[in-house]
C-alpha cells in the first residue's frame, strides 16, 4: 500500500510545479464542487501542458470536467453528476466525449465514492455498504460485490478502495509549510486528501504557519504534496470570501461549447487558456481589475451580490 | 413573469405540491440543481413543518435562510444563517443509517414504478449522456420515504409525430430505484432501509402508489384534462376512483415563495408555455 507522507518544510511553488506532479494516465480527484472552489487554474496548467489520459473521479461537478473533456484530456469519468445545474443545463464538451466513446463512462453515486475513499483512507481494501442494489450502478460496476454479512445475515454491498493518484485542491489560504484551511462547505476534499498519493493545491493566500493554525487547518501539511498562492484560482467559480461565482464568464463559456468542439477549441481555449501563458495573462483576459471588483462586490449588500447573478 | 394578486403561477403550485409531502419533525435534504424542491423545503418549514430538519443540497448546511435563491447550488447565498453543517460523508451516512426522512429525485425517465433514469439513454448504444444522478442511486435506497418530481411530464409530439415521453413503460438506466423492475429483483426483497417513492408530483398531476408499487393518479391541475394526461404518458395511467384537483397555496404560501426566488430561479425548470399557467389561490 505505502503512502507517502509529504514532509518537506517548504513546499511553495508555481503553477508549472504543480502541475508536474500530475502525469499523462493519472486518476485524478478535482476538488470543490458544482460552482465552488474548482482549482480551475491548475486545471487551466494542464492544458497548457496537454496532460492527457486523465481518469477523473468526483462528486457533483461543472465546468472544471467540461473543461478538461472540452481539451481532450479525460480518458474515463467517474463522477457522479457533470453539469450546470438549472442555471445552464447539460455539460456541452463532457456530453459529445461521452457520446463519442472519447471518455470511458463510469458514472458512480456520492455515499458509494464515499465510501470507497474511506477503504482507502483507513488501508483497507474495500468498504460494506447497503444501498445501490436494484439500480444500473451494479452492472456499470462489475467491481463492486455482494456478501452476505456474517453477523446479520443480510446482503450487501462491497465497494473497493479508491486511491487517486493525485487530488487537485483550491482553498483560500495555506502556509508554506502545506497545511490548508478551507471556509465554507469542503465538499469531498478532505476525504480526497486523506485518500490520494499526491495533493496538489493552489490557495488564494499564503500565510504564516502560526496565523493559520489560530484559523484552523482543514487539511494537515503532510497529506500536501506542493502548493502555490495563485489568487482567484478558482474562477469562474466562486470562492468566497474573496470572489463569488462568475455567471457572466460562465455563459460565454457555455455558449462557446454549446456551439461544438471546434469553436471550443478556437472561441475558448485559445483565447482563455493557449493565448495566455499565465494567470496573470488569464485574469487580464477575463476584464482585468473591473471584472473582479465586481465579483467581490457581492459583500457590499444582498442587492449588490443578487445583481451578480441577473 | 410578473404575479397577480389572487392568483399563483404554475412553478408555486408545484412547489407546493411537493411541500404538502414534507411531515414535520424529520431530517430532509434537497440536493442540487431543484429549486422547485429547495423551495419546497423552505415553504414547508416557514408553515407546516416548522421542526424540519432542513439540510441544503451542495452545502450541507443546516436549516439556512438564503438572502435569495441563486441558479447554482454551492454558493455561499444559500448557505446563510445556517444553524450548522453536515459534510459529505456525515449526510450520507445519516441515510444509510436510517435516519434521512425524505429525499426528492427527478429524472429525463420515469417509470411507473418510480424508478428513475438521470444516466443516459439509449440501451445498447448511448444516444444522450445526462448529467448523472449524484447520490440519487443510493438516497433512493436509504431515505425512508422519496418524493419524485418532474416539471416535464407533457410530451407533445415532435415533427415526426413521435412524443418522447417522461414517464415511461421503462427506463433504459436505473439511476435511481423505485420500487423495483419487472422481471428483476423487487424492493421489498433488497432490505434497504428506504421505503421507495409514495409521490409522483408532476406539471399535469399527482400520483401515488398502490400496495403494489405502481404510479396511481390522485389529482389533476385544473387546467388539465385526464385525456390529455392519458396522452403524455408512456405507460398505462391508472386514476384512483376520488380522483380529485390538487389544493393550492394560500396567498400567504404564494407570498413566502416569491420573497424566497425574487429572481424566479425555480421557473427555469418550467417550459415557457407553462410558465403562463395560473391558478386561483386558496382563500
Amino acid at each position: 500500500m505505502n503512502v507517502p507522507l509529504h514532509t518537506q518544510p517548504d513546499k511553495l511553488t508555481d503553477l508549472p510545479g504543480l502541475a508536474a506532479h500530475v502525469s499523462a494516465g493519472d486518476c485524478v480527484a478535482v476538488g470543490g464542487g458544482l460552482s465552488w472552489r474548482e482549482p480551475m487554474a491548475v486545471l487551466r496548467e494542464l492544458v497548457r501542458r496537454r496532460v492527457g489520459g486523465l481518469r477523473l473521479i468526483g462528486s457533483a461537478h461543472g465546468i472544471d470536467v467540461d473543461l478538461l473533456c472540452g481539451a481532450g484530456l479525460v480518458a474515463a469519468s467517474g463522477e457522479s453528476y457533470v453539469g450546470f445545474e438549472q442555471d445552464f443545463g447539460m455539460a456541452p464538451n463532457y456530453r459529445r466525449a461521452c457520446e463519442s466513446g472519447a471518455v470511458a463512462v463510469e458514472d458512480n453515486c456520492c455515499y458509494t465514492l464515499v465510501q470507497q475513499l474511506r477503504a482507502a483512507i483507513a488501508g483497507l481494501p474495500f468498504m460494506p455498504m447497503r444501498s445501490m442494489r436494484g439500480t444500473g450502478f451494479m452492472d456499470l460496476h462489475p467491481e463492486f460485490k455482494t456478501l452476505r454479512c456474517p453477523y446479520t445475515g443480510e446482503e450487501l454491498v462491497l465497494v473497493p478502495a479508491l486511491r487517486p493518484d493525485v487530488a487537485i485542491l483550491h482553498a483560500q489560504y495555506g502556509d508554506a509549510h502545506g497545511n490548508l484551511r478551507i471556509e465554507g462547505p469542503p465538499v469531498a476534499d478532505v476525504l480526497f486528501a486523506k485518500a490520494s498519493r499526491r495533493v496538489i493545491a493552489t490557495v488564494e493566500q499564503i500565510l504564516p504557519t502560526d496565523r493559520l493554525a489560530e484559523m484552523g487547518v482543514s487539511i494537515p501539511y503532510f497529506y500536501v504534496t506542493a502548493l502555490a498562492e495563485v489568487p482567484h484560482g478558482a474562477h469562474p467559480t466562486a470562492c468566497y470570501p474573496f470572489y463569488a461565482y462568475d455567471r457572466r464568464h460562465t455563459a460565454e463559456y457555455y455558449r462557446l461549447a454549446a456551439q461544438g468542439a471546434e469553436a471550443f477549441r478556437e472561441g475558448y481555449l485559445q483565447t482563455y487558456v493557449h493565448d495566455c501563458p499565465t494567470e496573470a495573462d488569464y485574469l487580464r483576459a477575463i476584464g482585468g481589475p473591473a471584472s473582479l471588483e465586481r465579483l467581490a462586490s457581492w459583500q457590499e449588500s444582498p442587492e449588490s451580490w443578487r445583481a451578480l447573478y441577473d | 413573469m410578473t404575479e397577480r394578486p389572487g392568483d399563483c403561477t404554475l412553478g408555486e403550485a408545484l412547489i407546493y405540491q411537493i411541500a404538502r409531502t414534507i411531515e414535520d419533525g424529520i431530517l430532509a435534504f434537497h440536493g442540487f440543481g431543484s429549486p422547485l424542491v429547495q423551495l419546497a423545503l423552505h415553504l414547508a418549514k416557514r408553515t407546516h413543518a416548522p421542526n424540519l430538519v432542513l439540510v441544503a443540497g451542495a452545502t450541507y448546511g443546516v436549516n439556512p435562510a438564503p438572502p435569495f435563491l441563486t441558479p447554482t447550488s454551492n454558493d455561499w447565498a444559500m448557505n446563510r444563517g445556517a444553524e450548522c453543517h453536515l459534510s459529505i460523508d456525515e449526510l450520507f451516512d445519516l441515510a444509510a443509517a436510517g435516519r434521512l426522512g425524505r429525499m426528492f429525485l427527478s429524472g429525463l425517465q420515469i417509470d411507473r414504478r418510480g424508478n428513475l433514469n438521470v444516466t443516459r439513454l439509449g440501451r445498447e448504444r448511448m444516444s444522450l449522456k445526462l448529467p448523472g444522478g449524484g447520490g440519487g442511486g443510493n438516497l433512493s435506497c436509504d431515505a425512508r420515504r422519496i418524493t419524485l418530481w418532474t416539471a416535464a411530464h407533457r410530451a407533445p409530439p415532435d415533427q415526426s409525430g413521435r412524443r418522447r415521453f417522461r414517464l415511461v413503460e421503462r427506463c433504459d438506466f436505473i439511476t435511481s430505484l423505485g420500487h423495483g423492475v419487472p422481471g428483476g429483483a423487487q424492493r421489498g426483497r433488497l432490505g434497504h432501509i428506504g421505503q421507495g417513492p409514495d409521490w409522483l408530483i408532476t406539471e399535469l398531476g399527482v400520483f401515488d402508489f398502490d400496495e403494489n408499487g405502481q404510479a396511481r393518479l390522485a389529482a389533476l391541475y385544473p387546467d388539465v384534462g385526464l385525456d390529455e394526461l392519458r396522452a403524455s404518458t408512456g405507460f398505462e395511467l391508472v386514476a384512483r376512483d376520488d380522483l380529485a384537483s390538487i389544493p393550492l397555496p394560500t396567498a400567504e404560501m404564494a407570498a413566502c415563495i416569491r420573497a424566497l426566488d425574487p429572481l424566479r430561479i425555480h421557473e427555469r425548470e418550467l417550459r415557457p408555455e407553462d410558465r403562463a399557467r395560473r391558478f386561483e389561490l386558496e382563500a
